[in-house]
């Protein structure tokens, strides 16, 4: 018997983080149940639409996350593929070909960027954030500059890029969280991709010395997560089919803060994982949207946002020397 | 002296519409409904005011009011916005930002609801998507702080307020005045109420005795990227008696003009109110602030009664085709008796009591409670607001 609770005393102590990361999903899933109402079947869609993109990124995020590093410059990024995908297709008069070639695009330059993140932090031997900062202030002047260019605040997307029926957005949305969550799964539990960026964000050194070529794997994190920024600003994109000079501000606080509140450590390592993108994520967008639906007062819905956030970050938090990210 | 008239004409204009009020019957009880309304920022005097007037009417009129804020910037955030508005159960929503208009209408329109603005001139919809948004049954359309980009006077007003200063000040006139403004792709409006103003100067210049200096527009330092006023703007403008700030002066130019040590030299008109100019406006403190202008919280009656109506299955006999987007005069503080009055203003205090209209006013107003209601009427009663 007694051995038994110190099982049960000692599993709880070792998934702590886990536990309650389960139970503020499980508790806005509860919230929502009861504050939708006669609107749940809608209120379930529109979490949905708003989850996907956040998902999206922050399941390429948990690569980079999960080596201790950040990348502020998402937002920046997002808005700037969003205006690339409207003018790059709208030159092309609008057609699906016009779509896929903007797609090309935007993926190589997301693909360059992450490239550049993971390369020039390890040669120049910065933090990763000081990269990430670069390229956000060269993405927040690109995307002025591209805006100017069009002398709108906001441009649309002539292609049709969103199926007019709800319930077919819904499902394609599903879909896409779906397989850009399996495929994160498979290459982040299953294949060396996973173990190593885990290991560098466990210790670097220690990982360098068993012959983990850490620039390399580095790199690879950062281009593997311009991949999911480049399919999240388009499925972002589906959704209100207009992009301009503010689009995608504060993406790269949320994604931090999905990715906490879904209990990725901050300081990365080897209890990193890939479900913290999922259930932070809805446990965000969720917690967001049962604050409005239960009425709660404009300015205690970001006070009591906040609270959460700073009780979340101290339970979570398990660096000894800090609490921000390399 | 004149702009005293201005204002006061809005104890008098809710006078006036009180008194009509005791001669019309209210036709029918209104329907139990719930109305979102999304502000720009969470506080400041016209949120705070807005809530105000909208709480003294929700008995009245049968209303429940929801609020939320948009963002500036994000097109993905204020769809969301909308969304958990429409699943808390809202039956129309009005918006003070023109930015993914047309997804937030796609969603009003799949969700069975209503949208209108408020405070905003719906440009880039007007020039860019007129018939997706402005042809849109479900929008209502827009009731614009002062006037729309293709209906600006207030440049006009500005320079009324100057002549208006140099009459009372005729030992010490104003000769020499410099200008700030938000950027053209944001505030249309404010660059071509800048020409307004120097046309006027120069046309005022041609027969007065002491004409007037105005320093044509920097790029480099009158054009305010949402950023406060740079130091470097009074070396660019030395001889710079006067600011016409048509940006937002009070957050933007007045801070800077202390902290360089300008501002018991420098005069500032300026459009926007945020609270405590009084100390130091018209003949009191360092007499800095020689104009604010603020858009009365009351015009949120244009898209209200449109609403209103719709939810209650109504309509104005007159009622426009499409959507429109109305002007409203701005109130023009510019004297120390427009002080005294503003200081009492519905704006200034966030006291229902003091608006220009009560809830009775606003029944009336609205095709269900009064059947010789009209939109013309509505209009006029947002447009008499200062006038």
């Amino acid at each position: 018997m007694e051995k038994e609770k110190n099982k049960t005393a000692s599993w709880l102590k070792g998934h702590v983080y886990d536990v309650a990361a389960y139970a503020g999903l499980v508790i806005t899933i509860i919230l929502f149940l009861i504050f939708s109402g006669d609107k749940l079947m809608y209120n379930a869609t529109t979490v949905l639409q708003t989850v996907a993109p956040y998902a999206i990124i922050s399941l390429g995020a948990v690569f980079v996350y999960s080596m201790g590093f950040m990348d502020v410059s998402v937002g920046q990024q997002v808005g700037v593929y969003a205006i690339l995908y409207i003018l790059i297709s709208n030159k092309m008069g609008g057609t699906t070909a016009g779509v896929a070639v903007a797609f090309i695009v935007v993926l190589a330059i997301a693909l360059a960027c992450g490239a550049f993140n993971g390369a020039v932090a390890v040669w120049l031997g910065l933090p990763s954030i000081v990269t990430s900062l670069f390229l956000m202030f060269f993405f927040t002047g690109a995307q002025l500059l591209l805006m100017e260019g069009t002398g709108n605040t906001s441009i649309s997307i002539q292609a049709k890029i969103k199926p007019m029926d709800r319930n077919q957005y819904t499902l394609m949305l599903i879909i896409a969280i779906a397989v850009v969550a399996v495929l994160v799964t498979y290459f982040f539990k299953y294949t060396k991709f996973g173990k190593y960026t885990k290991a560098i964000g466990a210790n670097e050194i220690a990982a360098e010395q068993s012959g983990v070529n850490t620039t390399k794997w580095k790199v690879f994190a950062y281009m593997a997560f311009g991949v999911t920024v480049a399919i999240g600003a388009f499925i972002m994109l589906t959704r209100t089919g207009s992009a301009g000079k503010g689009t995608g501000t504060g993406f790269a606080m949320d994604v931090m803060i999905c990715l906490i509140l879904g209990g990725m450590p901050l300081s990365g390592g080897m209890k990193s994982k890939v479900s913290s993108a999922l259930v932070g994520t809805f446990t965000y967008v969720l917690l967001s949207n049962d604050l409005t639906t239960m009425g709660v007062d404009l300015n205690m819905i970001n006070f009591l946002k906040a609270v959460i956030f700073i009780i979340i970050v101290m339970i979570t938090c398990r660096k000894r020397d800090g609490v921000l990210p390399r | 002296m004149k702009t005293s008239k201005k204002i006061m004409a809005l104890a008098l204009t809710g006078a006036l519409a009180a008194s009509s009020v005791s001669v019309v019957s209210v036709s029918a009880e209104p329907k139990k409904a719930t109305i979102g309304v999304c502000f720009y920022q969470d506080t400041g005097k016209a949120p705070n005011a807005t809530k105000a007037f909208l709480e003294s009417l929700a008995d009245t009129l049968n209303v429940e009011f929801k609020y939320g804020t948009f963002t500036q910037t994000d097109e993905a955030a204020n769809l969301t916005k909308v969304q958990e508005l429409i699943a808390s159960g809202v039956d129309g929503i009005i918006g003070t930002m023109d930015l993914g208009t047309q997804s937030i209408l796609s969603e009003c329109e799949a969700a069975g609801i209503y949208y209108a603005g408020y405070l905003c001139d719906f440009d880039t919809s007007y020039t860019t998507a007129y018939d997706d948004v402005f042809g849109n049954s479900n929008f209502l359309g827009t009731v614009v702080d002062g006037h729309a980009p293709d209906d600006v006077n207030i440049g006009d007003q500005f320079f009324d307020s100057l002549i208006e200063y140099n009459e009372r000040n005729a030992d010490a006139p104003l000769t020499h005045v410099s200008m700030a403004v938000f950027p053209v792709w944001a505030f249309p409006a404010q660059t071509t109420a800048a020409e307004q103003f120097v046309a006027d100067v120069e046309e005022y210049n041609k027969t007065a005795e002491t004409p007037i200096t105005v320093d044509p527009l920097d790029e480099e330092v009158d054009v305010l990227n949402f950023a406060p006023l740079d130091s470097t703007y009074f070396s660019k403008h030395p001889d710079t008696q006067a600011i016409m700030s048509f940006a937002a002066g009070t957050s933007f130019v007045y801070p800077t003009m202390v902290s360089a040590g300008v501002d018991s030299d420098i005069k500032l008109f300026t459009t926007g109110a945020d609270g405590g100019e009084e100390t130091n406006f018209g003949s009191a403190g360092t007499q800095t602030y020689q104009q604010i202008a603020f858009t009365g919280a009351e015009s949120i009656v244009y898209p209200l009664v449109l609403m209103l109506n719709k939810i209650n299955d109504t309509e104005f006999a007159d009622m426009p085709e499409k959507a429109e987007r109305i002007s409203t005069e701005l109130y023009i503080v510019n004297s120390d008796e427009d002080m005294e009055l503003y200081v009492n203003s519905l704006y200034n205090t966030a006291d229902a009591a003091n608006a220009a209209y009560t809830p009775e006013d606003v029944l009336n107003m609205t095709a269900f409670g009064n059947p010789d209601a009209t939109y013309a009427g509505l209009v006029e009663a947002v447009q008499t607001l200062t006038y």
